[in-house]
């Protein structure tokens, strides 16, 4: 007999609350039965702008142990300011019929940073010509979130989708708030002007026929909660996940899609941050997630940021298919001192392209 | 906690009584209870704290390890080397700070001195997180490292957990009747960390051996319960090992020692103490396997949070430790209200009034944390523990009820 089963007689409810702290629904879809079917696309390019979020690992522990350790409020740590950097990608998806819409995942962290990847690859350009109309923001964790005055500065009326579980003073960010007194914290000065969508669970914003959102009520450190996750419909493919930072955990993912999406057990790839084995950290539960990922059979798996580059060494060498970059990354004024070390390139560094289609 | 059947040692022979009536008794310490558990959890171990203890895990090591090091003292060595006189004389304020402090200094020494320095620097590099960051390479950093070695001395406090409340409380002075403390208590404990040691080996030690890359596989086995826990987390063994230890100090908080006392006559009654704790741990820990897949469905291999098996064994600890605290206050302030009842109706109502109350601390812990003990929001988050407050309550209950004699609203009967 399956523990469920056995349990489905005898559990209390207001037991299970009270365990549950009354966390862990069932999405609507699933409840009401139904497959969400958000249609398809016919191809996804994502573009690697910055996934350096920081350049070293040690100087940025350090800070954050200064401050108190991992559950200490973001905007209370003070960062060392050489150190910063951001996350940031552009995902361009192709649409049946051939169009073409970019989306802006993210916005980085370091103002100087983000000012300098988005010139080299002709982002400011995109965003000031509005070819760039939507900003998603990931989650409103320091290096994704922090560099908004970037992005702002080019287009003040972009559209953003914002989750809606953000710090009140990452919503006061939006509106034009300085915390820079305190070292790394952000300032905006062109306060947003467009739509915003602050996304909620158990909802599907539909960008686009074939791209989707998600958002996701998900634990983060250093006090951040909840994730978007863009989801795409590759035809004859499968799913295409991106994140920035995937604190839901990638086979979460694919347990959605698979019990809320129709076809939903196709899986095509995913990129971006993983959030493994973020400080190159190890605990043996990362080994159960290298057998997780291998069972959801994905074709190409494009990693980097908070993957941490352990997981996907080990990751390759389990015979997972981990999309490998290019040294694009080292031609940048600054690189991490993990890239400099002598580790394989199993990240999609910062400058390299994957291609889903 | 009555463990009459097994010690004639001070906690057993004393008797405190109310000071005045028992609801008022009772309000009185669980007033003083809730100052302490704020004070101490905001100046030690809070994030926005003074030392920030709370990282989860080296707040979790230390209160863990203070919880030993109470009951060694109060069990094992009796309160050696002060006399009776000193224990029935002296003020509770005065014997409480004596007491705390000898705490404090044996942590210092055994878990900091020996275990962390002597051991850390010139024997086994995890339970040193400076050492960590010497010798290690590729993600080796003081952030990350502090948290193995707090992981790995929370593991090694795990069997020495179990195999000491056997000792104490299974065999009691039965072993060493001839000895007089401290060579009792040392003798005693020369065993539990023989025993203890041997455990850790088997159950623990194979996950940091994993915690490193490459796997450590020449001086640790790879996780071998991978195929029976779906993880190689060894969250499985702790989850099991300690559900047996809370299984004890339910029997002796809320049964008066049901089953433990159905066997009298050694070494049966120790070979009974262990195989009933670890059945009946291991009910506490399935059952609420159970309540988890009901509620979440079922776990799965890679998952993240509530999802991933590894969290779930260990919540299994945290919600079991909810329930004790409770069932802890309610027979140390309140369990002379029960007197009255028959036995086995006692029994019920007093586990009622615990499950139900440590449903409710549970609801209320997860809902209101944040503010009031400055942790962050969500059951499973990666960086949360509850059971680290859990057992520091634990810690100033007992320090309260066996080193101030239940002070204020209760007194030493003389």
């Amino acid at each position: 007999m399956k523990r469920r089963d056995f349990l489905k007689g005898v559990a209390l409810t207001g037991a299970g609350i009270a365990m549950s702290g009354g966390v862990g629904l069932l999405s609507k879809a699933q409840a009401q039965g139904g497959k969400e079917d958000f249609g398809e696309v016919k191809s996804v390019k994502v573009h690697c702008i910055s996934e350096t979020s920081w350049f070293d690992n040690a100087t940025l522990g350090a800070d954050i142990k200064k401050a108190g350790g991992i559950n200490t409020n973001q905007y209370d740590v003070a960062y060392t300011k050489e150190n910063l950097g951001g996350f940031a990608a552009l995902v361009e998806v192709e649409a049946l019929d051939g169009k073409k819409t970019k989306y802006l995942l993210d916005t980085g962290w370091n103002n100087e940073w983000m000012d300098y990847v988005f010139a080299k690859d002709g982002i400011d350009k995109m965003l000031k010509n509005k070819d760039i109309k939507t900003l998603i923001i990931s989650h409103d964790h320091i290096d994704h979130y922090f560099g908004l005055e970037s992005t702002l500065r080019h287009q003040p009326d972009i559209r953003i989708f914002f989750p809606g579980t953000s710090m009140k003073k990452s919503f006061d960010l939006l509106k034009g708030a300085d915390f820079s007194k305190t070292p790394g914290c952000p300032k905006n000065n062109v306060p947003h002007k467009g739509e915003l969508i602050v996304t909620k669970t158990d909802k599907l914003y539909k960008l686009q026929e074939g791209a989707a959102l998600v958002f996701f009520d998900a634990p983060a450190t250093l006090q951040c909660r909840g994730e978007n996750v863009m989801y795409c419909k590759v035809k004859n493919k499968g799913y295409v996940t991106i994140t920035g930072c995937c604190h839901p955990g990638v086979v979460t993912l694919f347990n959605h899609s698979r019990r809320n999406f129709k076809d939903g057990d196709k899986n095509y790839g995913c990129y971006g941050g993983l959030h493994i084995s973020v400080f190159e950290n190890w605990d043996p539960k990362f080994d159960d997630l290298i057998q997780g990922v291998k069972a959801l059979k994905m074709t190409k798996i494009a990693c980097n940021h908070c993957t941490g580059w352990i997981w996907a060494e080990k990751a390759v060498q389990a015979g997972l298919p981990i999309v490998h970059g290019t040294s694009k990354n080292l031609s940048y004024k600054k690189t991490g001192t993990l890239a400099k070390s002598k580790t394989s390139n199993v990240y999609i560094g910062n400058g390299d392209d994957v291609f889903f289609g | 906690m009555n463990n009459s059947n097994a010690n004639s040692n001070w906690s057993s022979a004393r008797e405190i009584v109310p000071r005045w009536s028992v609801g008022l008794s009772g309000l009185a310490n669980l007033m003083v209870l809730l100052i302490a558990v704020f004070a101490v959890w905001w100046v030690f171990f809070s994030a926005a704290g003074i030392f920030k203890l709370y990282t989860p895990l080296l707040g979790f090591s230390l209160v863990i390890w203070t919880l030993l090091i109470i009951l060694w003292q109060v069990e094992l060595f009796d309160f050696w080397p002060f006399r009776r006189s000193f224990l029935q004389d002296v003020h509770p304020l005065a014997k409480g700070a004596v007491f705390t402090a000898i705490t404090i200094a044996l942590y210092l020494i055994l878990v900091i001195g020996i275990v962390f320095y002597v051991i850390g620097q010139f024997g086994v590099t995890y339970f040193n997180w400076q050492s960590l960051v010497r010798y290690g390479e590729i993600g080796q950093d003081v952030l990350s490292t502090r948290e193995t070695a707090s992981w790995a001395m929370l593991s090694l406090s795990v069997p020495f957990f179990l195999i000491s409340t056997w000792f104490m409380f299974g065999i009691g002075d039965n072993l060493f009747p001839e000895l007089k403390q401290p060579k009792r208590g040392f003798a005693m404990f020369g065993l539990i960390a023989t025993i203890s040691i041997i455990l850790y080996a088997i159950f623990f030690h194979p996950h940091i051996g994993s915690m490193f890359y490459p796997k450590q596989i020449y001086v640790a086995v790879p996780p071998w319960w991978q195929g029976i826990a779906h993880t190689t987390s060894s969250e499985f063994s702790l989850g099991i090992l300690f559900c047996a230890v809370v299984s004890i100090f339910f029997a002796f908080h809320l049964w008066d020692g049901f089953p433990f006392n159905f066997v009298q006559k050694q070494p049966w009654r120790f070979v009974f103490f262990a195989v009933v704790s670890l059945v009946l741990g291991y009910m506490i820990f399935q059952l609420q396997l159970f309540v988890f897949d009901y509620l979440w469905g079922e776990a799965y291999i890679g998952a993240n949070n509530e999802m991933n098996f590894g969290w779930r064994y260990g919540h299994t600890v945290t919600m079991a430790n909810f329930v004790l605290v409770i069932a802890i206050i309610q027979n140390a302030f309140f369990g002379q209200a029960y007197t009255k009842l028959p036995g086995i109706l006692r029994g019920i109502a007093k586990t009622i009034v615990a499950i139900a109350g440590g449903l409710l601390f549970a609801w209320a812990y997860y809902s209101w944390g944040p503010t009031l003990f400055g942790v962050v929001k969500g059951v499973s988050h990666p960086s949360e523990n509850a059971a680290a407050l859990l057992i520091m309550i634990i810690n100033l209950l007992l320090i309260q009820d066996y080193f101030m004699d239940g002070w204020p609203g209760y007194k030493l009967k003389k």
